[in-house]
C-alpha cells in the first residue's frame, strides 16, 4: 500500500527478530523477579502506613515478625519468636526468641550484633511509647496501631533475658496475637537504629531500611523501581532469586501487558475483566482465594447534611448494588450487607441490607431538607484494590443512580499518596474506598474502619464516632467465647444499618497472576504479596 | 559576524531571563503556599517557616525574592520535590537525557530515511512514485502520535511477543546513572554483561523512537520534497542542464545544497513538535523521561517541580532553537531571518 | 442557448473560480473535502445522528463488540464500552466536542493572531522586533508544557486546556499576518490608497485582509489539524475534557483499560481522529497545490 509504513515494519521486523530469536532465554534473566507493583510506597517501614502499598513493598521482603500467618491455614506459626505462653488471665505474654539471625548488611549499614531481645523492644516501643526518641522521627503516626488502641493497652514490654522478652496488657485483648503477626508488626534493628540518632538522621530509619528478611534493600526511584537483593545469611531454609525488583506500573492494563510480554514475572492486583485473559493464556497463572475484605462508600458524618442517618440512608437507597457488583466486579465478588465477609467466623447470615428504591430515596431526601439540585463529591480512589478494581467506573455509575434522585456528584480524584492525604484532613463529601483485613480477626474490620480512635489515624474514612459502637466493639475483646463475640457484632451490624456511616458494597475474591515459570507463588490470606521461597525457572 | 553573535547572545539571555521570570511567577500562581510551592519544603513549625521566609527574601519586595531565586537557580538549589523529597536537580538530571536521548534518536532516524526519500520524490515529482511517497507520508504526518504508539505495543508487543513495551532496560540490569544515556551508560559500566545489556537496551528503544520518528519523518519527506521542487523550478538549474551536466552532478553540486539550506530553519519548529510528541509516547513506553515526570507531576499536583520542570524543559527547547536559527544565520547570510514551517 | 449574445463575451474566472476548479481536478483532495464535510455533519447535527445518548449507560449490555464481530448485534453498530455506552454514538459525540473544539479554537486564534499581527506589522522598529521575539520564545514553548503549566494553575477541564492550545496556535498567525502585511505595505497598491486618504483601518480592511484571506485559509488548515491533535493528546493525557465529556482522546484513553477485552474502544476513536486530520491535512495540501496552480497558469 503505501511504503513508508511498510517499510518501517520491514525494518522493525528485522531488527525485532535478529534481536529476539533468543530473547529471555539467557540465564541472566532468571536470577531476578519482576514483579510489577501499582504504586509508590509511602516509605519503607509499614509501621507507619496502613497501605498495602508500603507493606507490600516492605513486610514479607525486607522484614520478620515475631510471628506468622501459615498461608494455608491461617493460624499462628513462629517466626522471629519460635515458641510464646499467655498467662491465664490473659495479661501477659511470653516470647522465646530465636537465635543467629542475621540483619541485612548493605553499603549503608554493616551490622555488629545478631537479633535479641532489644530489636523487639525498640520496635515495640517506637509506636507504643511517645517519649521515644524515634517515636516523632517520620511524623509520629503510627496509624494502624493507633486504629487498635494497641498502644494504650500494652502496659508493659520487658526484657526477660537477650532472648526472651514478656508483654503485660492492660486489658484482655483476644486478637493481640494475631495483631502481632500483622503485615505491620514488623521488628527493626536497634543497632541501626542507634547509628543513625549519632549521625543525626534518623529519618533514615523508615527510608534505607535494615530487617531481617529475605531480601536486602538496594534502591528506589519513584514513579519507576525498587531494587532489592538477596540476603544470603537468611535464617529461614528457603530458597529465593538473587534479585527482586518492583517495576512500578500504576496502570492495571499495563501491568497485565508486561505480564503477557513476560516484562513481569508476576503483577499486583489483575483487572477483574482481565482475568479470563488470564487464565486462558497458556503461560500465565492466576491463583485465586476469597478475601478478606470490604469494599464500600463512607459519607463524611462530620460534614452536613450528611451527619444526618437520612440522608445517608436516601443515598444508600438509590444505588443497585447488584449492578455494581456485575459492572465493577464482574460478578468475581458477593455482595456485602455489612463489614464482615462470609470467610469471617462472626459472619451473620441473616443481616439487613438497603435495597434499591429511589422513590424512598427521593422521599427521605425531601424530608431531610436536600432539595434537588444539591451537589456532592464523590472521592473515587486512584489505585485498584481487590475490594475495588475501579472506583472511577463505580462513581461514574452511582453518578447516574443519583442524578436520577436529583443529586449531582462531582468526582474527585487525586493520585493515591496526595488522596489519602486529603481523605485524612476529611476534605470529602464522601468516598469509594475499602479495607482488607491484616488478621482474620473481626476486631479488624470493627476497630479500624469506625472506631472513634480511628478518625486521627486516618483510617477512618467516614470520620464517624459513635461512643455506643466503641463500647460494643470493646466488649467484645472482653472474652474469648467466640459465641459471645459474635452476639456482640450482631448487635454491631444492626446499630450500623441503623447509622449506616459507610455503604458496604463488595466482598472481593483477591488475585494473584503469575507467569508459569515462577515456582512457589502463594496467595497469603490476609493481604501481602511474599516472595521468600520464590524461584524462576525459565 | 560578531554583531549577529552579540545580538543573539542577547537575545539568548533575555529569553532564559524571562522563563526565569515566568518560572518564578508559577510559585505565586498555583494554588496553596507560595513557600511550598517555591521551596518544595513544607514548614513543620513556625521557626522553620520563618527562617525559610528569611532565607528566600519572601519578606522582601519581588524583585528582590526574584533576584535570590536567579541565585539559588545558578548555584544549582532548584528546590525540591514536594511529594518524594528529592532534590529537583537530581530527578531532571536523570529525566531529562532519557528524553533528549529518545528524541535525538528519532530525530537522526527521520533524517536519514526523511531527506533522501524527500529528495527520491521530489526529483521524480509528479510520478506515480512521488504520488505513493506523497500520500504515504500525509497519513504518517497525520497519525495521533499516541494512537500510533498504541497500534505498535498492540501489534509488535502483544501480538508478535517481539519486543518489550516498558522502560529503557530490562530493570534486571542494574546501570549506574553516569551519563544520563543508556547507551553510553552501558558502555560505561562495569559487571555487567555488555553485549546482552546493549542488545536489551536496543530493543527497548525500538518502538518508542519508530512511533516519534514516523511523524517526523513524515515532515522532513514533505519538506524536503517541496524545496526540491522549488530549487528544480530555478532558472540555475536549467542553466546547468544546458551546460551538459549530468543528472548526478546537477543533483549534488546544485540541487542538493540549494534545496537543504531552507530546511534547516524548519527543523528547529520540528524539535519543539518532536520533543512534545516524545513527551507523550514517553507515557505510554514508561520511558523514564522529562515527560512522563512531568506528567506524573501534574497528576500528583507536585508545584515545585512543575515550576522547575517547565523551566528546565522550554530552556532546552529555546536553546536548541536559537542555536540552529543562529547556525543558520552563519552559514547563510542571505537569510535576513528565521522563517516558519510550510509542511 | 435561447439567450441571445451580441457581443463575445470573454468570461473571467474569479480567482476563487479558478482555484474550486483546480481543487476538484485533484480527486484526492474532493474526496478529503467530503469526508471532512461528513464529520462536519456528524458534529453539527450530532443528537440526530446519534442513535443513543453518549452518557447513558447499560448494564446489560456491557463491552458489546462492533456489528461486524461474531457477537455483535445492529442496535451498537461500533459496540459498547466498559459501562455499556454505545461507542458510535460516542464517537459522534465526540466529533462534535474534538472537532468543534478545534474549528472554535482556530477561528479565535485567527482572531487574535490576524490583529495583533497587523499591528505589528504596521508598526515598525523596536516594538515589532520585541513583539516578534516574544513570539519566538512562545512558539518554541511545546504546547504540551503550556497545557501542564496551565492546568496546573487553573485546574484540569476542557476550557482550561483550550487557553493553552490558543496560546500555542496565536504565534504562528501573528506571524504570517506581520510578514504579510509588512510586505503588502510596501506595495505600490497600498500606497495609490494612501494617497486617496485611506486611514489605517480603511487600508486594513479594503486592501490587506481581501488579499490575506488565502493565506488564512491554508494557514487554518495547518493550524486545524495542529489543533485536532493538541485537543485529543491533552484529553488522552487527562489534562483535558474530564469524563463523561465524550472527547475523542478521552474517549480512547477510558478504553485503554479494557485494551484486550475490546480492542474497538480504542482502535475507533483513535481510527476518528486519524480520519479527521487526515482529511483535514488532504484537504489542506489540495488547496495549497491548487492555489500554487492558479498562480502559476
Amino acid at each position: 500500500m503505501n511504503s513508508l509504513p511498510v517499510l518501517l515494519i520491514c525494518l522493525a521486523t528485522l531488527v525485532g527478530i535478529s534481536a529476539c530469536s533468543k530473547q529471555k532465554k539467557d540465564g541472566f534473566y532468571q536470577t531476578g523477579i519482576m514483579y510489577c507493583s501499582e504504586s509508590n510506597p509511602v516509605n519503607f517501614n509499614p509501621q507507619l502506613d496502613t497501605s498495602a502499598t508500603t507493606s507490600d513493598a516492605t513486610s514479607h521482603q525486607i522484614y520478620d515478625r515475631l510471628l506468622d500467618f501459615d498461608p494455608d491455614s491461617g493460624t499462628i506459626v513462629p517466626s522471629l519468636a519460635t515458641s510464646w505462653s499467655v498467662s491465664d488471665d490473659g495479661l501477659t505474654y511470653t516470647f522465646q526468641l530465636r537465635r543467629e539471625v542475621a540483619f541485612h548488611t548493605t553499603d549503608y549499614f554493616t551490622p555488629q550484633r545478631t537479633f535479641n531481645a532489644d530489636d523487639v523492644i525498640f520496635s515495640i516501643n517506637r509506636w507504643r511509647l511517645p517519649q521515644h526518641p524515634y517515636h516523632q522521627v517520620s511524623g509520629g503516626r503510627y496509624p494502624y496501631f493507633e486504629s487498635l488502641g494497641l498502644a494504650e493497652n500494652i502496659r508493659e514490654v520487658n526484657r526477660i533475658n537477650g532472648y526472651r522478652i514478656e508483654i503485660l496488657l492492660t486489658q484482655r485483648d483476644s486478637s493481640f496475637l494475631a495483631n502481632l503477626a500483622t503485615d505491620f508488626s514488623v521488628i527493626l534493628s536497634q543497632e541501626y537504629a542507634d547509628k543513625l540518632m549519632e549521625d543525626g538522621a534518623p529519618q533514615r530509619l523508615d527510608h534505607y531500611p535494615i530487617g531481617t528478611g529475605p531480601f536486602q534493600f538496594e534502591s528506589y526511584r519513584k514513579d519507576h523501581y525498587i531494587r532489592y537483593r538477596a540476603h544470603h545469611n537468611y535464617w529461614g531454609q528457603t530458597e529465593f532469586a538473587e534479585r527482586l525488583i518492583y517495576d512500578i506500573t500504576p496502570k492495571s492494563s499495563l501491568r497485565l501487558a508486561k505480564l503477557i510480554t513476560g516484562e513481569c514475572d508476576a503483577i499486583a492486583f489483575p483487572a477483574q475483566t482481565e482475568l479470563d485473559i488470564i487464565r486462558n493464556r497458556e503461560e500465565l497463572e492466576l491463583a485465586e482465594k476469597p478475601g478478606l475484605n470490604v469494599g464500600f462508600w463512607a459519607f463524611n458524618t462530620q460534614r452536613p447534611p450528611f451527619d444526618n442517618p437520612n440522608v445517608r440512608r436516601a443515598l444508600a437507597y438509590a444505588i443497585d448494588k447488584n449492578t455494581l457488583l456485575e459492572a465493577v466486579y464482574f460478578d468475581s465478588a458477593t455482595r456485602a450487607r455489612n463489614l464482615l465477609p462470609a470467610a469471617s467466623w462472626a459472619y451473620q447470615n441473616d443481616a439487613e441490607d438497603t435495597a434499591y428504591n429511589p422513590v424512598m430515596a427521593r422521599k427521605l431526601l425531601k424530608e431531610a431538607g436536600v432539595e434537588a439540585g444539591f451537589t456532592m463529591t464523590i472521592w473515587a480512589m486512584p489505585i485498584e484494590r481487590a475490594y475495588n478494581p475501579n472506583a472511577a467506573k463505580m462513581a461514574e455509575l452511582i453518578q447516574g443512580y443519583l442524578a436520577d434522585v436529583g443529586v449531582n456528584v462531582t468526582i474527585v480524584t487525586y493520585d493515591w499518596t496526595t488522596f489519602r492525604r486529603h481523605l485524612r484532613e476529611g476534605l470529602h463529601d464522601s468516598v469509594l474506598i475499602g479495607w482488607s483485613a491484616d488478621n482474620g480477626d473481626p476486631d479488624n474490620f470493627f476497630r479500624p474502619l469506625l472506631s472513634c480512635g480511628a478518625i486521627p489515624s486516618g483510617t477512618n474514612r467516614a470520620m464517624w464516632c459513635n461512643k455506643k459502637y466503641d463500647a460494643l466493639i470493646n466488649e467484645a475483646l472482653q472474652t474469648e467465647d467466640l459465641f459471645q463475640r459474635k452476639a456482640i457484632y450482631e448487635q454491631v451490624n444492626s446499630l450500623l444499618f441503623k447509622e449506616l456511616p459507610i455503604v458496604p458494597i463488595a466482598h472481593a475474591f483477591r488475585y494473584q497472576a503469575f507467569r508459569k515459570e515462577l515456582k512457589g507463588m502463594q496467595i497469603n490470606p490476609y493481604g501481602g504479596v511474599r516472595f521468600g521461597g520464590v524461584t524462576k525457572q525459565l | 559576524m560578531i554583531r549577529i553573535l552579540s545580538r543573539y547572545i542577547i537575545l539568548f539571555v533575555l529569553t532564559l531571563l524571562v522563563l526565569a521570570a515566568m518560572s518564578f511567577s508559577l510559585a505565586y500562581l498555583f494554588p496553596g503556599d507560595v513557600l511550598t510551592n517555591l521551596t518544595g519544603i513544607t514548614a513543620q513549625n513556625d521557626i522553620q517557616r520563618n527562617a525559610l521566609i528569611k532565607q528566600f527574601r519572601l519578606d522582601s519586595g519581588y524583585l528582590v525574592q526574584f533576584g535570590y531565586y536567579l541565585n539559588e537557580l545558578f548555584a544549582g538549589n532548584w528546590g525540591y520535590s514536594f511529594i518524594s523529597g528529592l532534590p529537583l536537580r537530581d530527578e531532571i538530571g536523570l529525566a531529562l537525557p532519557a528524553t533528549i536521548e529518545l528524541a535525538s534518536y528519532a530525530m537522526l532516524l527521520a533524517i536519514v530515511i526523511g531527506i533522501p526519500v524527500g529528495c527520491y520524490a521530489g526529483l521524480r515529482s509528479y510520478t506515480p512514485a512521488d504520488y505513493g511517497i506523497n500520500s504515504a507520508s500525509m497519513v504518517g504526518y497525520s497519525f495521533p502520535v499516541f494512537w500510533l504508539a498504541l497500534l505498535f505495543i498492540l501489534v509488535f508487543s502483544l501480538e508478535l511477543n517481539i519486543v518489550p513495551l516498558s522502560g529503557r532496560i530490562s530493570l534486571l540490569f542494574d546501570i549506574p546513572d553516569k551519563t544520563g544515556f543508556i547507551l553510553l551508560d552501558i558502555l560505561l559500566a562495569d559487571n555487567i554483561d555488555r553485549s546482552l545489556a546493549f542488545k536489551d537496551a536496543l530493543q527497548h528503544l525500538l518502538l518508542p523512537t519508530l512511533a516519534i520518528s514516523t511523524i517526523t519523518t513524515a515532515s522532513m519527506i514533505r519538506l524536503t520534497r517541496r524545496s526540491v521542487i522549488d530549487v528544480l523550478n530555478r532558472p540555475y538549474i536549467a542553466a546547468a542542464r544546458s551546460r551538459g551536466l549530468s543528472r548526478w552532478q546537477i543533483f549534488f553540486r546544485h540541487i542538493l545544497r540549494n534545496a537543504l539550506l531552507p530546511i534547516l530553519p524548519l527543523m528547529a519548529i520540528q524539535i519543539t513538535t518532536l520533543i512534545t510528541n516524545a513527551m507523550i509516547v514517553e507515557t505510554l513506553f514508561s520511558w523514564p523521561g522529562i515527560g512522563n515526570w512531568l506528567i506524573q507531576a501534574i497528576y500528583q499536583r507536585d508545584y515545585p517541580a512543575l515550576r522547575v520542570g517547565m523551566l528546565a524543559v522550554a530552556s532546552m527547547v529555546i536553546t536548541l532553537t536559537i542555536l540552529i536559527d543562529l547556525f543558520n544565520r552563519l552559514i547563510d547570510p542571505s537569510r535576513e531571518k528565521y522563517e516558519r514551517a510550510t509542511v | 442557448m435561447p439567450q441571445f449574445s451580441l457581443y463575445e463575451e470573454e468570461h473571467h474566472p474569479s480567482p476563487w473560480q479558478r482555484t474550486w476548479r483546480e481543487f476538484r481536478a485533484s480527486h484526492i483532495a474532493f474526496v478529503g473535502l467530503i469526508v471532512l464535510g461528513v464529520f462536519f455533519f456528524f458534529a453539527l447535527f450530532a443528537p440526530l445522528v446519534a442513535p443513543f445518548d453518549p452518557l447513558q449507560q447499560n448494564i446489560n449490555a456491557l463491552l458489546i463488540p462492533p456489528s461486524w464481530e461474531l457477537n455483535g448485534t445492529i442496535t451498537h453498530l461500533f459496540g459498547t464500552d466498559a459501562l455499556g455506552r454505545d461507542v458510535f454514538s460516542r464517537i459522534i459525540y465526540g466529533c462534535r466536542v474534538t472537532f468543534g473544539t478545534s474549528v472554535l479554537l482556530v477561528i479565535i486564534a485567527m482572531g487574535l493572531g490576524v490583529t495583533i499581527g497587523t499591528v505589528a506589522g504596521m508598526m515598525s522598529g523596536v516594538r515589532s522586533s520585541i513583539v516578534n521575539h516574544l513570539l519566538d520564545a512562545l512558539m518554541a514553548i511545546p504546547t504540551l508544557l503550556i497545557a501542564i503549566i496551565i492546568v496546573a494553575v487553573l485546574g484540569t477541564g476542557l476550557v482550561n486546556s483550550m487557553w493553552a492550545i490558543t496560546l500555542a496556535l496565536t504565534p504562528q498567525f501573528i506571524h504570517y499576518t506581520r510578514t504579510f502585511v509588512r510586505s503588502e505595505m510596501k506595495k505600490e497598491y497600498i500606497l495609490a490608497s494612501r494617497l486617496d486618504g485611506a486611514n489605517a483601518w480603511q487600508l486594513f480592511s479594503h486592501s490587506i485582509l481581501p488579499n490575506m484571506i488565502e493565506m488564512l485559509v491554508v494557514q487554518g488548515s495547518v493550524a486545524l489539524s495542529i489543533a485536532m491533535i493538541d485537543v485529543s493528546a491533552l484529553g488522552f493525557l487527562n489534562l483535558g475534557a474530564q469524563p463523561p465529556l465524550p472527547e475523542l482522546g478521552a474517549i480512547l484513553a477510558d478504553g485503554l483499560d479494557v485494551a484486550y477485552l475490546a480492542p474497538w474502544n480504542v482502535a475507533l476513536p483513535g481510527l476518528s481522529i486519524f480520519l479527521i486530520v487526515l482529511a483535514i491535512n488532504v484537504v489542506g495540501d489540495g488547496l495549497r497545490s491548487a492555489l500554487r496552480k492558479r498562480v502559476s497558469h
